[in-house]
Order: C-alpha cells, then sequence, then structure tokens
C-alpha cells in the first residue's frame, strides 16, 4: 500500500514537467510550427530559476526568472524561425545547444562549479496541504503536500484546452496552422499569431524547468532536462496535441518514470530501470503507428485491386 | 558555391561580434581572448593536430548527419550510435587480441556493424510499423546512454578507477599516431572523400540526394524508396558508429569513460545543418568547430574565460550562417523580382510612349 501511494505521487512528480513542456508545445504544433526546443527552453528556465531564487532568497522571484528565461529563448526562437525565415528544425537545434551551452557556461561564470550547483540559499517552491482532503487517510497522501506547480499544471491542462477551442485566439492558431496564406488574407497577421504561440511554448516550458529545479529538487545540473522535452515532443505527436490527451500521456510517462525509480531498490540495475519512459515511448509510438497505418494503407490497396 | 562561402562569412562574422559583445559586457579582454583561440587550435604543430584530431570524430557524425538529412532520413540518434560504437570497440578491444594488421581493420568493421545495427532498428520500425524515426532515435539515444552507462558501472567496470569507466584496451587495437597527428583524422579523410564519391557520382547517390528534395518526385521517378531508405540509415548509423570508436582507439584514454564524447552526436547534426549537408562544406565546419573546441582551452588558461563559452559561440554561428543564408536567398529572389517587375514596367511605358507617339 505503501509503495503504491509511493508509486503514485512520483507519478504525479515526473508528469508535471512533461505536462508543462508539452501543454507549450502544442501551441506551436496548432500553429505548424516545428518546435523541437522545449528541451533548450525547460533548461534555460530551470537554470533562471535557481539563479532568481539563489540571489533574491524568494521562490515567487525564481518562478518569474525561470518563467523569464523561457520566454527569452521563445524570443530567440521568434526572431530566426518567424521573421528571419530560418529553418525552424535548425533554430530548435540551435537554440537547444545554446541552452545547453549557455546554461553550462553561466554555471561555471556564476556559480564557479561544474556539473550541479546546489546551496541551501535556492529557495524551492512550496508545498501545498489541501486543508480538508489532508486530515483523510490515504486520499490526503495522494492528493496533498504537492509543489503548488503539480496543481497548477492540473488547471492550466483544462485551460489550454478551452483556450484552443473555445476562444477566437485558438480558431485563429488553429487556422494559421491549417493554411496561414489564407489568414493572412483575410487581414490576421500569421506571423503575429505563431509568434504568440512560441512565447506561450516559451513560458510554459520555462515554468516546466522552474518545476524541475525548485520543485522536482532544488538544484541545477547540467543538462538537467535530460530528454523531457524530447518526450514532451513525442506525447504532443502521440496525442495529436489534445491538451487533456497530453495530461492522460503525461501521466502515463510519469508512471513508467516512477515505475522505474520504485524499481530501483529490486535487482534491476537503476541504469536499466532509467530506460523504462523511453522504451514506454517506443511501445506508445508502435501503438499510435499501428492505429493510424491501416487507414492510410487502405486507398493504396483498392488502388492495386 | 560563391554565395555560400560569402553567407558563411557574414554568419560567422556575425556571430563572432555578439561572441566579443559577450566578453566585453563581462569584463574578459575580448580580442586577446580570440587570439588566444586561434593560437592554441591553429599556430603551432601541437596545436593543429590537436585541432585536427579533434575533427576526426566531428567529420564523421557531420557525414552521418548530412547524409541523412540531405536523403530526407530525419536521423537524429547519432548520440546514441556514437555510444554504440565506442562501447563495441571498447568490449572488442578488451576481449580480443591479435596483431595489430588485423586487429585495427576487424574493430572498424565491428564498429560499422554495430552503428548501422542500432541504426537499422530505427529504419525497421519505420520501415515495418511506421514509426518515425526522428523520435526513435532520439528515444535510442537515451536507451544507448544508460545501456552503456550499465555496462561501465556493472560488468566492464574497472574497479582500480574511482569514476565509472572500462580498463584500457588491448595496445594492438590502438590507433597509429605519426608525432601528434592521429591516425583517426587520416580514417576521416578517406571516408570524407568516398563519401563525396557516393554522393555526387554514384547512381545511389543521386537518388538519395532526389529522395531529400523531392519525395514524390523521386518515387514517381522510380527510384525504390524503401531499400534507399535503409542504406541511407544504416551507413548514417555507421559513421556516427566509426566516431565513437575513434574515440577508444585513437586519443589517448583508450578506455570507454562516462559521458564520453557527450557533444559530438549533437556537434555533428550541428556541421550538418550548418553547411547545408553538403559533405565538404561538413568537413570544413567540423574542422571550424573543432579549431573552436581546442582552442578554448587555451583561451580558459589565458584570459580565464570558461571554455564553455565556444559551446555558446557555435549555436550562435548556426544561427546567424543559416539565418543569412535564407535572407540572402529572400533578398536574392526580391531583387529578381523587383528587376523583372522594372523591366515590366519600363516595357509597358515604352509602348505608352509608343501610342502616345
Amino acid at each position: 500500500m505503501k509503495l503504491l501511494i509511493e508509486l503514485i505521487r512520483s507519478t504525479m512528480l515526473a508528469a508535471t514537467p512533461i505536462l508543462l513542456a508539452s501543454l507549450g508545445g502544442t501551441y506551436t504544433y496548432y500553429a505548424n510550427i516545428f518546435n523541437i526546443a522545449m528541451e533548450g527552453m525547460m533548461l534555460i528556465g530551470a537554470f533562471f530559476a535557481v539563479l532568481g531564487s539563489y540571489l533574491s532568497g524568494s521562490w515567487l522571484i525564481g518562478l518569474l526568472a525561470g518563467v523569464g528565461g523561457g520566454l527569452l529563448a521563445a524570443l530567440i526562437f521568434v526572431f530566426f524561425a518567424v521573421y528571419m525565415k530560418t529553418d525552424e528544425f535548425v533554430t530548435g537545434i540551435a537554440l537547444n545547444m545554446f541552452a545547453l551551452g549557455g546554461t553550462t557556461y553561466l554555471l561555471r561564470q556564476i556559480f564557479s562549479v561544474k556539473g550541479a550547483f546546489t546551496s541551501s540559499k535556492i529557495i524551492g517552491i512550496p508545498s501545498w496541504e489541501i486543508p480538508i482532503i489532508d486530515q483523510i487517510p490515504v486520499l490526503g497522501k495522494l492528493l496533498s503536500g504537492y509543489p503548488f506547480i503539480v496543481y497548477l499544471a492540473l488547471l492550466l491542462a483544462i485551460l489550454v484546452e478551452i483556450h484552443i477551442y473555445k476562444t477566437k485566439f485558438g480558431l485563429r492558431l488553429r487556422a494559421t496552422g491549417e493554411d496561414d496564406q489564407t489568414v493572412d488574407s483575410v487581414g490576421i497577421n500569421s506571423d503575429q499569431i505563431k509568434s504568440i504561440s512560441i512565447i506561450l511554448s516559451g513560458v510554459l516550458s520555462g515554468l516546466g524547468g522552474v518545476f524541475l529545479s525548485l520543485g522536482y529538487v532544488t538544484l541545477f545540473a547540467e543538462n538537467m532536462s535530460n530528454g523531457r522535452g524530447w518526450i514532451a515532443l513525442a506525447v504532443i505527436i502521440l496525442t495529436r496535441g489534445r491538451p487533456l490527451g497530453l495530461l492522460m500521456m503525461s501521466l502515463l510517462f510519469g508512471f513508467f518514470d516512477g515505475l522505474g525509480l520504485t524499481l530501483q531498490g529490486t535487482m534491476i540495475p537503476s541504469q536499466i530501470t532509467q530506460m523504462v519512459p523511453y522504451l514506454a515511448t517506443l511501445v506508445a509510438l508502435y501503438f499510435y503507428s499501428k492505429e493510424k497505418r491501416p487507414k492510410e494503407e487502405k486507398p493504396n490497396e483498392s488502388l492495386a485491386v | 558555391m560563391k554565395k555560400q562561402i560569402i553567407t558563411s562569412l557574414i554568419g560567422i562574422l556575425i556571430a563572432f561580434l555578439i561572441g566579443l559583445i559577450i566578453l566585453k559586457l563581462q569584463n574578459y579582454p575580448a580580442l586577446e581572448s580570440y587570439k588566444q583561440l586561434l593560437n592554441y587550435s591553429l599556430f603551432s604543430r601541437f596545436s593543429l593536430f590537436s585541432t585536427l584530431n579533434k575533427a576526426a570524430p566531428l567529420i564523421l557524425t557531420g557525414l552521418s548527419a548530412a547524409i541523412a538529412f540531405g536523403s530526407g532520413a530525419v536521423n537524429l540518434g547519432q548520440v546514441g550510435q556514437f555510444l554504440i560504437g565506442a562501447i563495441s570497440v571498447t568490449v572488442a578491444g578488451l576481449f580480443l587480441n591479435l596483431p595489430p594488421v588485423i586487429m585495427l581493420p576487424t574493430l572498424i568493421l565491428i564498429a560499422l556493424l554495430a552503428g548501422a545495427l542500432y541504426a537499422g532498428i530505427a529504419a525497421f520500425l519505420k520501415l515495418k510499423f511506421g514509426m518515425d524515426e526522428f523520435i526513435t532515435t532520439l528515444m535510442l539515444n537515451f536507451i544507448a546512454q544508460f545501456f552503456t552507462l550499465y555496462l561501465i558501472t556493472g560488468p566492464l567496470l574497472d574497479k582500480k578507477m574511482f569514476s565509472p569507466m572500462t580498463e584500457a584496451i588491448n595496445r594492438s587495437a590502438w590507433f597509429p599516431n605519426f608525432s601528434g597527428l592521429d591516425f583517426s583524422f587520416i580514417l576521416a579523410l578517406i571516408i570524407l572523400v568516398v563519401i563525396y564519391f557516393i554522393w555526387n557520382h554514384t547512381k545511389m547517390g543521386y537518388e538519395w540526394k532526389v529522395m531529400g528534395q523531392n519525395d514524390l518526385f523521386a518515387r514517381t521517378g522510380g527510384v525504390k524508396i524503401n531499400s534507399n531508405y535503409l542504406k541511407v540509415m544504416l551507413l548514417s548509423g555507421a559513421l556516427a558508429s566509426l566516431a565513437g570508436a575513434m574515440l577508444i582507439m585513437g586519443g589517448v584514454q583508450h578506455r570507454f569513460l562516462k559521458g564520453i564524447g557527450a557533444n559530438y552526436g549533437w556537434d555533428g547534426v550541428m556541421v550538418a545543418v550548418v553547411a547545408n549537408n553538403g559533405v565538404i562544406g561538413t568537413g570544413l565546419y567540423a574542422l571550424f568547430f573543432a579549431m573552436l573546441q581546442t582552442g578554448a582551452m587555451g583561451m580558459e588558461l589565458e584570459t580565464s574565460v570558461p571554455l564553455e563559452f565556444v559551446l555558446v559561440l557555435q549555436a550562435i554561428t548556426v544561427l546567424f550562417v543559416v539565418a543569412s543564408r535564407e535572407s540572402a536567398h529572400l533578398l536574392f529572389n526580391r531583387l529578381k523580382m523587383y528587376f523583372k517587375l522594372r523591366g515590366i514596367k519600363s516595357k509597358e511605358e515604352g509602348q505608352a510612349d509608343e501610342t502616345t507617339n
């Protein structure tokens, strides 16, 4: 029982950064922008969150700095991909490398350390004890006491769903993704819509980074996003960007991540259990492709007959 | 070609100017740092050879990415294929001991096969189940990372050492060293020439390029997409894997250390995109990146700029070179359009003049 509760808790914690990054990436997905920079945006967010929190002694400043870092990365992306018409794939790769190199550089430049920076002056995100549920024996342990970004992420999943499917901006966003020239022709600036979608992806990925460095743990380590941005991208593709689908899928990956952690106490070496989320992505992609495939192949078969 | 050289130079110049500003803002002697960067990467035999040695694996990971991207296969698995190549020659080098004449070719072959097989997993998943190689190769990177880490912390661990690494491989598997210049670089050059020939002078290379430019055209033109795709992925994987093998067989360590060659995979991807998937360009940018990375150590020594600075410089270079290439392209088209329109306009005016006359 205790193990099960641990597993569910670690599921929630591991799912949150992936959920946040994928919610961000879904905006660019709907705008038909090939955004692979979530990894870098997260990393920059994580770094600035630690920097802000360390210097000010306030988690709120840390959070704002982290989100600001994500925003900064997004603005670089906007400048190159939207206004300089640089290939989105190239921009994304370069931004990821910029984030990796830049945070490592600043880690040495500001904190004079290599690898990881940890200090008691880094103030983490506070946890929320939900008043009444807190008292209920099992449920309290399951639902209460997470860093509040976890709850925020769940709320955001619903808000993003509404934003994309029920608002004027969402309609314009999806229209831009379908055909940006048509959008331009009715007098809406599609470049602007694209820029906003990239900025939103930067802000949300940055928040994911804040959770990594101030919620999940309270430290910054080189390359600490460790592929979560890539998994977020896989999650988006697997669910075709539906925010509530992202929520389910992120929880699933969180579960496999948590499972890996729980298995660490057993005979299986930790390096093998750490592979689990990535293997799970491959398996999920297998089922996704299997489901997609017959539909695509049918016309060919009928042609062959 | 000439246009590409000019836009590259403009991009590099802008990137270096931005780097200069970053250094100045942090009160480093900026120009002196750049001077040391060049000093320690080019202007002595030792530093030049260090640059060339560093370039060797980078040329191969770059070619791996360039061949794949140029043929429309999004192989982002260089990191994983690199590690698989490195670990397979480590295992072979630990347990096999033959005379060098047989040992070296055998290990090179093992590396090529291992990488091809690892990339082949992604190709198989794509061809058999339609799974996007773009995601599968990425996930295989992480799997390779943890798998090799498991091997070097478990079964292959050198227990005398304090951090995870294997024992040194047998001496017969070491690449020869020509007074500082590693055999890796010569091997990389040979491979570059071979790839250049395949890419530009064979039917297969032509078909790959057509696939990269226009998949539909290739299909209707009778190119066997699936078998060519498989060949591209296998070759791409083999190249990245050989790069990993070079790090074990060449250099000075001759063992698999934790975090070995961490940057070579993604740097290769950057080299390929900045060179627009050209073979010669990939070789040149690999040399350029190797120069920056080698010089960085000297720069840190002399002016105490952290060597990670060049990682930032590399990324900025990629962004500005590609941006200036694309905007030069746009500008060129716009100018062409402008003159075309002016031509039509003046013709119309000419006709108008005639009618009034």
